[in-house]
């Protein structure tokens, strides 16, 4: 249905990872440093337990044995040391390294051009920031760490094994090429596979909650047999993905449990035969043995990790994925001079003053003669040749109210967005001083125009906070005033914690009529010039609506306010109705000169204001 | 071995939480008994690793050549043993967690499509939704971990009977200090857990911040804020940073522990066995043998451990699920159901005197929408009543038969995911000719148009991807197409534009022609289209006639339903 974002290539992760890396060279090195230490405590152990069997075949004083003891005592300790220390260092980076990469990611989601969005939907970027960002978590704070210590623990114990004598590090390399291919099998199949599993096993878990959720109307639609259906099909996709999985296990695990057992018995027998032809000691043979032994648990979790360390860079390219703000409209308002309407040259310098007055929060620095958002013969497609806007011109008076209505689907909210700035024009253009409005920086946008759709969200934190966001500034008379120009403030004082009260998800919940008029209060507080609803309020009771509708015109006299709206009485308060049909304005005028004309809003009004 | 998923769940054992677990390995009885057996050879074949290197140091030790390749030998085939023994007994895990985890999802889904309506009156859904988010986890890991237990069990008394055939003193320390040992870690332990769920927690409500940024980036981009909402996450992400430090520092603890405590014991054992081989109490083999079984008793004690605390918290979760498994509807079937005229008849409310005269298009306009609403829940047998269908009672009838007969469609109606073809098509009628007509009736026919793959186009969960009344225009669509004996309509045009309710009421009685049809509406433009208008005041009819009649005669009902000018 919805095109997937894109997903940054191999490079481009190396790339990114390496700058990660390079950010923090000390604690990096502290870390390998510490780990590498500890590793090479935890060696002597066997080494000395080599000396004592050395040392008992040839009979030994119990003084020697009771030396060898305390000094493997001794390591132990050091040991123990060294790993809480170089624990808590690589730890210490890998929560800065995480914390970095999500804050990085949601700055690139918030700058994220709104198109892109909906070309993609919101599900995709949804799994990429909950999904992703832990995948990565459990990434960056333990298989990173726990991949580094084995390899440092690999190394120092190959080395430890070349000491006790080279010839008994030999036959080790039987094992190599055994785990070497079946890794290299396992590893080339098992991302995908066990992604395929936990997809499988999320559409049980969703199908679970949409069955409950959804149970009053599968009680009235009767469609039992078929939520059963779908959870078997969903139990017989997820069956069929562990099934993969674990034939993958079963041919990759026994190979890498031979390959481990091999170089065991390799050294055992082997060093045996060296030390009866007197090439090496008994304590030699034993020492390497337990060396080899000893390789198997951080091979083991080498191995183990790697797969994580897979999913983590498939991760990782997904959210790199999510392109940064060199893209889409957000950042073509950096670039350097942009790019007047022709006709009205001289309008940028003034434009610029208007943009340093938005910074500051406000609008009430934007002069006085810039304050019109003018559309000239857009046209507008969501997909190549199919225009949803065939050259719509509008010239909303400053102050003025002019109501959009229209069927759905004839252009209205597109026309909206394209007003507000939220997409460009395909041909033609929308301009606020001469400016187009895409080439705006978004700040300077916010100042001039601002659109509030029937789409309401309730951002988690505080009621105070989610009218604030739109200005940091705002006082709390500022918030209270946005509230009470909305019909909200009785109700917000009157939440559990007044306006302390968290809303949003898991928090206290709004209805949907009072998100709506939290959205309008946000706009109060945003106070630009222009402002656009789209059916902002249809999910207000009727009633309410239109009284909310009539204090919050008085709030925003002197605004220019372009409503489309779904209920008539908008139309009928407005200075101005546009009427759009297919992409098209076709009627345009007052209410009671529409009326009069007898069009089809005349017709329109006839029937929907009651009169049978 | 059977194969998976299993069709029928078969009838629980919801008496308690451990025999609903002990049912469902029963369940499995071949596998379950299979995993038992394999897992006590994989860890007797590791447990019997450390001996085979210690004879075969003995061996070494004597000059013996034979000795030394036996006993390689037979640490090879210890090995490879292992290897198959230890792969066998993961298929049976996996096919047992699944079976138990798989089995508990379809109970469930069964028994919410059991209760349906009363679902949400008899359990929070957040706890039901749990189940199939954590708690068949918690089920499955239980079943599989019994499997596991056992064969560790068998393996540290193995090697116990082995060290204490060695040496007496030595095989005591051993055998009683490993326990000891990995009690002190348990308990080392308990702390962390603490601080990794509270961790976990929090990371939780950090994604969840993050989602909450992503499913308002439509709203913010309309009005502004994201530099606000940037510095908070900001804020909580560094929180978190904060708290993974702290959690690191007690693992980091833990960790030095791991190595301190068991390497302090492995010492011990180690100097004590050297000065029993040093008075030949024992030999040298054996010394290495004494290390190697130290080091291998933490693996199979710390499934035992595990064990432990899987059966703890699977036990849990089987009480969630068995619970659940118990509720039983509100509403039950009388013993003997009365049978009702077959076609349509007049169905009535005698609570608020609403009757809903067969084969008309009625409509009901309410002062107050609590009003309406509980008439149709009366009238759909969502709550018991004395209404009647035909002149029979409801209650007299089987739910089935009701909800055959009589469908209420409101707009908290939920939008399953899957083809849109087939959620427009409850039924399976694959009438393509009225499903179109269905969706023109409902004016619903641009938004398939602009769906890219029209009516094969996927619905994402709960419909979200379509607005309010894209949602409201689709449900109604559905609604026609199932064409029901007799449809009840909460509000179906609330949401919608005037232009398109101008459609859809010019549009609905003639779709529902010759069948009964009841809309709750103040939308005149509806009102104005049905064959008998009823008004209802404070829960009981007031008026009735056609739209024009009544809202020339009856001030009240034009005041509730007049858009106009005040």
């Amino acid at each position: 249905m919805a095109t997937m974002l894109p997903v940054a290539d191999a490079a481009q992760v190396r790339r990114y990872a390496r700058t990660l890396i390079r950010r923090h060279p000390r604690a990096l090195t502290v870390a390998l440093g510490l780990h590498a230490l500890a590793a090479a405590a935890g060696l002597a152990a066997p080494r000395l337990l080599g000396d004592l069997v050395e040392g008992i075949s040839r009979g030994t004083s119990r003084v020697t044995v009771d030396r060898i003891a305390l000094l493997i005592a001794g390591f132990v300790v050091v040991q123990a040391v060294l790993v809480r220390f170089a624990h808590l260092a690589s730890a210490r980076l890998g929560e800065r390294v995480l914390a970095q990469l999500r804050e990085e990611f949601v700055d690139r989601v918030l700058a994220l051009p709104l198109a892109t969005v909906e070309r993609a939907g919101t599900g995709d970027l949804l799994t990429r920031t909950s999904r992703d960002v832990s995948a990565l978590s459990r990434t960056v704070r333990l298989a990173v760490p726990e991949t580094l210590i084995a390899v440092v623990t690999v190394a120092f114990i190959l080395g430890a094994l070349l000491l006790v004598g080279p010839l008994l590090a030999l036959p080790c390399l039987i094992a190599v090429p055994v785990l070497w291919a079946g890794t290299r099998w396992y590893l080339r199949r098992a991302p995908a596979g066990y992604l395929r599993e936990n997809a499988a096993y999320s559409d049980i878990t969703d199908g679970i909650s949409e069955t409950v959720e959804g149970s009053r109307t599968t009680e009235a639609l009767r469609q039992q047999a078929r939520r059963r259906a779908r959870t078997d099909a969903d139990i017989g996709r997820s069956y069929a993905a562990e099934r993969y999985t674990l034939f993958l296990r079963t041919v990759f695990f026994p190979v890498a449990e031979i390959g481990y057992v091999v170089p065991v018995v390799a050294t055992l027998v082997i060093g045996g035969w060296f030390y009866l032809k007197g090439w090496v000691t008994l304590g030699q043979v034993t020492a390497a043995t337990l060396y080899v032994q000893q390789l198997v648990d951080p091979v083991d979790r080498l191995l183990s990790w790697l797969d994580e360390l897979q999913v983590g860079g498939a991760s990782m390219a997904r959210l790199l994925g999510v392109a940064g703000p060199a893209a889409g409209a957000a950042g073509s308002a950096t670039a350097a001079g942009s790019p007047a309407v022709s006709g009205s040259p001289a309008a940028s310098g003034s434009a610029a003053g208007a943009g340093s007055a938005a910074l500051s929060g406000s609008a009430v620095g934007a002069v006085e003669g810039d304050r019109r958002v003018v559309v000239r013969d857009v046209r507008y497609a969501y997909r190549v040749g199919r225009d949803v806007l065939h050259g719509v011109t509008l010239e909303p008076e400053r102050g003025e109210k002019l109501a959009m209505v229209g069927p759905s689907g004839a252009g209205k909210s597109t026309l909206g967005r394209l007003l507000a700035g939220v997409h460009a024009p395909r041909s033609g253009s929308v301009t606020v001083a001469g400016r187009r409005l895409d080439t705006l920086p978004l700040a300077e946008l916010r100042s001039h125009v601002a659109l509030v759709t029937q789409e309401h969200h309730v951002f988690i934190g505080t009621l105070r906070e989610n009218v604030a966001m739109v200005r940091p500034a705002a006082t709390e008379a500022d918030v209270r005033a946005a509230l009470a120009a909305v019909a909200a403030l009785d109700w917000a004082e009157a939440l559990p914690d007044g306006l302390d009260t968290v809303v949003g998800s898991g928090g206290h919940p709004l209805s949907p009529a009072q998100a709506q008029q939290l959205a309008l209060a946000r706009l109060v507080l945003a106070d630009p010039h222009t402002l656009v609803l789209d059916e902002a309020t249809s999910l207000i009771d009727p009633r309410a609506a239109r009284e909310l509708e009539r204090s919050l015109a008085a709030v925003l006299k002197g605004r220019t306010v372009i409503a489309i709206a779904h209920r008539l009485f908008s139309a009928h308060d407005a200075d101005r109705v546009a009427v759009v049909e297919d992409g098209r304005i076709t009627e345009l005028g007052s209410h009671d000169e529409l009326v009069a004309a007898g069009g089809s809003y005349a017709a329109l009004w006839r029937s929907w204001h009651g009169t049978p | 071995m059977r194969s998976l998923p299993a069709g029928d769940p078969g009838v629980p054992d919801d008496r308690s939480a451990t025999r609903y677990l002990i049912w469902l390995a029963g369940r499995q009885k071949l596998l379950f008994t299979a995993g038992i057996l394999l897992g006590v050879t994989w860890m007797v074949a590791q447990a019997l690793m450390p001996a085979a290197v210690g004879r075969a140091v003995d061996g070494l030790s004597h000059r013996d050549e034979d000795a030394l390749l036996t006993w390689g030998l037979v640490l090879f085939g210890l090995g490879v043993l292992q290897a198959v023994a230890g792969i066998l007994r993961h298929q049976c895990a996996v096919r047992n967690w699944l079976a138990a985890a798989y089995r508990t999802v379809q109970l469930t889904v069964d028994t919410a499509n059991r209760l349906g309506a009363a679902l949400p009156r008899r359990v929070a859904t957040g706890e039901v939704v749990s189940i199939g988010t954590s708690d068949i986890d918690q089920i499955g890991h239980a079943v599989d971990i019994t499997a596991r237990g056992t064969g560790a069990v068998v393996a540290i008394v193995t090697v116990a009977a082995i060290l204490l055939d060695a040496s007496m003193p030595l095989g005591l320390v051993v055998v009683l200090g490993v326990p000891v040992l990995m009690a002190v870690v348990a308990l080392l332990i308990r702390p962390l857990h603490r601080q990794q769920h509270a961790y976990r927690d929090a990371e939780g409500a950090l994604t969840g911040r993050a989602g909450d940024i992503v499913s308002g980036l439509r709203v913010l981009r309309g009005i502004g804020g994201e530099p606000v909402l940037s510095a908070r996450y900001r804020a909580e992400s560094q929180a978190l940073r904060a708290h993974g430090v702290r959690v690191a520092r007690v693992q980091s603890m833990l960790e030095a522990a791991q190595v301190l405590l068991p390497g302090a014991f492995l010492v011990l054992v180690t100097w004590l066995a050297a000065r029993f081989a040093l008075d030949g109490r024992i030999s040298p083999g054996q010394l290495v043998a004494f290390y190697g079984y130290t080091a291998f008793l933490v693996s199979p004690l710390r499934q035992l451990t595990e064990a432990v605390d899987k059966l703890t918290r699977g036990h849990v979760a089987a009480r969630r699920v068995v619970r659940l498994l118990r509720l039983t509807p509100d509403l039950v079937d009388p013993a003997r159901p009365a049978t009702l005229p077959a076609g349509p008849g007049e169905l009535v409310d005698v609570e608020s005197g609403v009757r809903v005269p067969a084969g008309r298009f009625t409509a009901l306009a309410a002062t107050a929408p609590e009003d309406a609403a509980a008439i149709v829940d009366r009238l759909g047998r969502y709550t018991d009543s004395d209404a009647t269908l035909h002149g029979v009672p409801l209650r007299d009838l089987a739910l089935a038969t009701v909800r055959e007969r009589i469908l209420v469609a409101d707009n908290d109606a939920h939008l399953f995911t899957g083809p849109l073809r087939a959620e427009l098509d409850p039924h399976d009628s694959a009438d393509p000719a009225a499903l179109d007509a269905a969706l023109r009736a409902a004016s619903a026919t641009d938004i398939v148009e602009a769906l890219p793959d029209g009516l094969d186009s996927r619905v994402a969960e709960r419909g979200r991807e379509f607005s309010g009344g894209q949602q409201q225009r689709l449900r109604l669509a559905r609604a026609l197409v199932a064409d029901p004996e007799t449809l009840l309509l909460v509000e179906p045009t609330s949401a919608v534009d005037a232009h398109t309710e101008a459609r859809i009421a010019g549009g609905l009685a003639a779709a529902r022609a010759g069948r009964t049809t009841l809309v709750c509406t103040t939308s005149p433009l509806l009102l104005g289209h049905a064959d008998h208008v009823i008004f209802v005041e404070d829960g009981k009819v007031v008026a009735e006639g056609g739209h024009a009649d009544l809202y020339d005669g009856e001030p009240r009902y034009r005041a509730t339903v007049s858009r106009g000018e005040d």
